[in-house]
């Protein structure tokens, strides 16, 4: 007798663990060491006796059954070969933030002006010490122009208080209407008047930047971020108002990481569907199809990774930093946790959150790992 | 619900709607019977309808599982009911060619050819191709219009694909008879567009490949593909010269010593009909002086095909036990076949890999392109096919009744708008089609010698070897899941 996983359900094994990922529900399974060798000998064709508990536990969740027969599993998949194929011939640009601007007259703790390493730094409000010419109104309108030619999805409009440059922001806005999937704006809270929040309709959906949730401005289509501090770390759910969504944005001080932060924690996995799975298999699941755009024109992997860049677009047009340095972009895209120090032993892989930003100024390696409690080896969280 | 088994007994099914294979016992078979009623019974009472026949705890796993599947629908995207909500527009279409096309400029630089193979397109077995082998020679005033309007095209695409690569190959008639004109045109390239990085290909039939030719196409970097059907006998019963005589001889001279130069770079072509001897072949293509095989394809058999009028119906019962006995032999030895990979083995590449492509080709889950909702038909301009006369045509295997611009006008975009309608309203049997997320069926397969065929019309009868392939497919997939799972294998197929 053979007991077989569905089509929907992948197996995927760690060093000590396994999980079983059921694409349809987006359920994960953690699996104990003794139940991952279980799975890992019936997925390979290798007969059961039909009694394992286990299994049986398996059939009733729905995850897969027994077969008389050797059985094929065609697992199910998003693309196909051709559509693999094809992947190789096109940039594959999902996301790009613009940094239309860089002026703000707060002085924020959070700000990456004081480089502060911050879990979703690039989702919220920024100015940076950086020298260059800053891009013209009519070059920005430019590159929308090229982003939308790249078959770019999204854009992220961003930088400083953009209430600031509020005249050239919607003259922005306006322009890339239309043009892209979704357009998304980065505001701190404190900047916004009504009369900017009527401006914003139909034209972008706000992330509001805040570090207070209660007073954080309430409507359809905005997302709040919220800054949190070290010393907050512990009741940080104190911080949340009932039936508030908000991103959390962990600032982190001295390197300093509690084990129950989210970002640390279980919570970090994400469960997954079908295209977000097959997505992190093949790209890193947070910078893979990203490129932030200086307000100098630099053209960096994400807003926080100020220390890498692929070329400037002031004078030349995007699409040749891709002519140009394909390959170290696909450095950064291609960083699939499969080549991340710890990751590429552990069964969450391919449906685990990870800001390589962040890990990189804790660690000092693109490819170095702090952020996360679990230790696949031990199949154990701390 | 498409069923299959494999070799072992145990039963499949494709759902095209969904875009999945499942295992598929009687007992699914069964509740989806139940299922399928207007007014489908609750889980209680399909249980205890079928508890007699099936154990309960079966049905019950099966009848939440098929819901559970059904579920996919929400995440992918179901399958248009028709072709209304296509947006072909003359600007969808050229952004789409500025994206997504141009990925090869094909020149045919001469119709003439020192062989009559008895399977060419040209040479009278197909009704509706409507070139003949001629004398007719491109010249270089052509292939220069062709070659700058290409690349005014890439120039023109780079800021919507600035990844994609110029890709030139030469074709025939036997191209090599108008070599001057192929060394003129790299020549040109070369100097003309040399901030751009080509890449050249040529298909041969390797008789007059002698050592010049090659030391050029060598130092140009070319990848060379060979027509070479098999051992002397295999190869000499159809590619024969204009008087008849076996081409065998000489061709091997010229590619054996190519072969060693570059090392094994230059592939062959391998094309086999019913009275071919696939063992004979799989022996021959093991040897390492024998250029190792890119494609194996069957003598094609479009509408309006007579070549197989030839073979008798005793013909074809024995090539059809010959396949039996191939495939039981390949999978006999199928951790050994698939060391030997695709390219020393053409069984491999018939049973193996050929069936992995059917599975690994399906869309799943997605939907398809909103330019073509069905079949596997491109955009024409993904490629550029000239004739000798300046022509452009969707691609080589395409008849050339419907030119979609020349190279004094460049392509006409609202020609190929037509085109495309003209071909969509007649797949008129897709949208009911089982096979619609893996069809790979395109214009050639449905031209007639002014335009199109119905699907509804020429469809009939491919479930058979669709099924075939899944079959194939899953029976591998059984003694050797990895096999069968790795997507790179099938990956390199499309790779050359």
């Amino acid at each position: 007798m053979y007991f077989r996983l569905n089509p929907e359900c992948y197996f995927i094994q760690g060093s000590k663990r396994g999980a079983i990922f059921d694409l349809i529900d987006s359920r994960i399974y953690a699996l104990s060491p003794e139940e991952t060798e279980l799975i890992e000998s019936s997925e390979k064709n290798q007969p059961v006796s039909g009694h394992e508990e286990f299994l049986h536990e398996l059939k009733k969740l729905r995850l897969g059954t027994f077969y008389d027969n050797r059985t094929y599993m065609y697992k199910v998949r998003v693309i196909n070969s051709s559509m693999e194929e094809e992947l190789k011939f096109q940039t594959n640009l999902s996301r790009t933030f613009l940094e239309i601007n860089n002026s703000c007259q707060r002085d924020c703790w959070f700000c990456g002006w004081h480089g502060v390493s911050r879990s979703m730094g690039c989702m919220g409000c920024n100015k940076w010490n950086e020298d260059g010419r800053p891009l013209e109104i009519g070059r920005w309108k430019g590159l929308v122009d090229e982003l939308r030619d790249l078959d770019c999805k999204d854009i992220v409009i961003t930088g400083g208080d953009l209430t600031l440059a509020w005249d050239k922001t919607m003259e922005i806005l306006d322009y890339a209407k239309g043009k892209f999937s979704k357009i998304h704006m980065v505001l701190h809270q404190d900047s916004l008047s009504k009369s900017h929040l009527d401006d914003l309709d139909g034209r972008a959906r706000p992330i509001i930047q805040t570090e207070n949730l209660s007073n954080a401005v309430a409507k359809e289509g905005f997302t709040p971020l919220l800054a949190v501090k070290p010393e907050h770390y512990g009741d940080i759910w104190n911080f949340i108002p009932e039936n508030k969504d908000a991103l959390l944005d962990f600032a982190i001080k001295d390197g300093q990481l509690s084990n129950d932060l989210p970002i640390m924690s279980n919570k970090k996995i994400k469960m997954p569907g079908i295209y977000q799975f097959s997505r992190h298999m093949r790209y890193h699941p947070c910078i893979g199809g990203t490129l932030a755009i200086s307000y100098t024109g630099n053209v960096l992997p994400c807003p926080m990774m100020r220390g890498h860049s692929f070329g400037n677009v002031g004078d030349g047009e995007l699409y040749t930093i891709f002519e140009k340095g394909l390959d170290e972009i696909n450095k950064f895209w291609k960083l699939t946790l499969d080549k991340i120090d710890k990751c590429r032993c552990c069964e969450f892989r391919y449906s685990c959150t990870d800001c390589r930003a962040l890990d990189e100024s804790l660690t000092g390696r693109l490819e170095g790992k702090k952020v996360c409690s679990y230790d696949p080896e031990e199949g154990a969280w701390a | 619900m498409l069923e299959f088994k494999s070799f072992a007994g145990n039963n499949y099914a494709w759902d095209d709607e969904v875009g999945l294979f499942i295992p598929f016992p009687p007992t699914i078979k069964a509740v989806l019977r139940e299922l399928s009623d207007t007014n489908p019974p609750l889980k209680g009472e399909v249980i205890e309808k079928l508890s007699g026949a099936f154990k309960e705890e079966d049905i019950a796993f099966y009848y939440d599982w098929i819901q559970k599947w059904k579920r996919t629908m929400l995440q992918g995207g179901a399958l248009p009911e028709d072709n209304s909500d296509v947006d072909l527009s003359v600007s969808n279409i050229k952004t789409h060619l500025l994206r997504h096309g141009l990925k090869q400029l094909t020149l045919s630089v001469t119709e003439d050819c020192n062989f009559k193979c008895k399977y060419c397109i040209y040479h009278g077995n197909y009704e509706y191709s409507n070139r003949a082998n001629s004398r007719n020679y491109m010249n270089f005033a052509i292939a220069k219009k062709a070659i700058d309007y290409y690349f005014s095209l890439l120039e023109e695409g780079r800021r919507y694909n600035p990844i994609r690569k110029p890709n030139i190959s030469f074709y025939g008639g036997e191209p090599l008879l108008n070599f001057d004109l192929i060394k003129k045109c790299v020549e040109y390239m070369d100097n003309a567009y040399n901030t751009f990085e080509k890449h050249y290909n040529l298909t041969t039939n390797g008789s007059i490949l002698d050592d010049d030719k090659a030391d050029w196409l060598i130092k140009n970097g070319f990848s060379i593909m060979v027509s070479l059907d098999g051992p002397e006998d295999e190869h000499d019963r159809n590619r024969v010269y204009r008087n008849g005589k076996g081409t065998f001889k000489d061709v091997m001279k010229n590619i054996t010593k190519l072969n060693s130069r570059m090392n094994r770079k230059v592939t062959s072509i391998s094309i086999f009909d019913c009275k071919c001897d696939l063992f004979k072949r799989e022996e021959f293509f093991s040897r390492p002086e024998i250029p190792p095989l890119n494609f194996l394809n069957q003598v094609s058999d479009v509408p309006g095909c007579n070549y197989y009028d030839q073979f008798s119906e005793d013909d074809f019962l024995a090539f059809a036990e010959q396949i039996k006995k191939a495939k039981v032999h390949y999978l006999e030895d199928i951790h050994n076949q698939r060391q030997k990979g695709r390219k020393t083995s053409v069984l491999n590449h018939l049973f193996g890999l050929g069936s992995l492509r059917a599975v690994h080709e399906i869309s799943p889950i997605l939907p398809p392109s909103p330019l073509m909702p069905f079949t596997g038909a491109c955009i024409p301009g993904m490629k550029l096919f000239v004739d000798v006369k300046g022509n452009y045509h969707v691609c080589e295997r395409v008849n050339e009744t419907n030119p979609l611009g020349n190279v004094d006008e460049g392509l006409d975009f609202m020609k190929i708008r037509e085109f495309v309608l003209d071909y969509l309203r007649h797949m008129d049997g897709c949208s009911s089609c089982k096979f619609r997320r893996s069809c790979s069926k395109c214009y050639s397969y449905f031209m007639n010698g002014t335009g199109f065929l119905y699907s509804s019309e020429v469809c009939k009868g491919i479930e058979t070897p669709m099924l075939d392939d899944f079959s194939m497919a899953f029976t591998i997939g059984e003694m050797d899941s990895s096999y069968v799972d790795n997507i790179a294998d099938v990956k390199l197929l499309q790779d050359e």
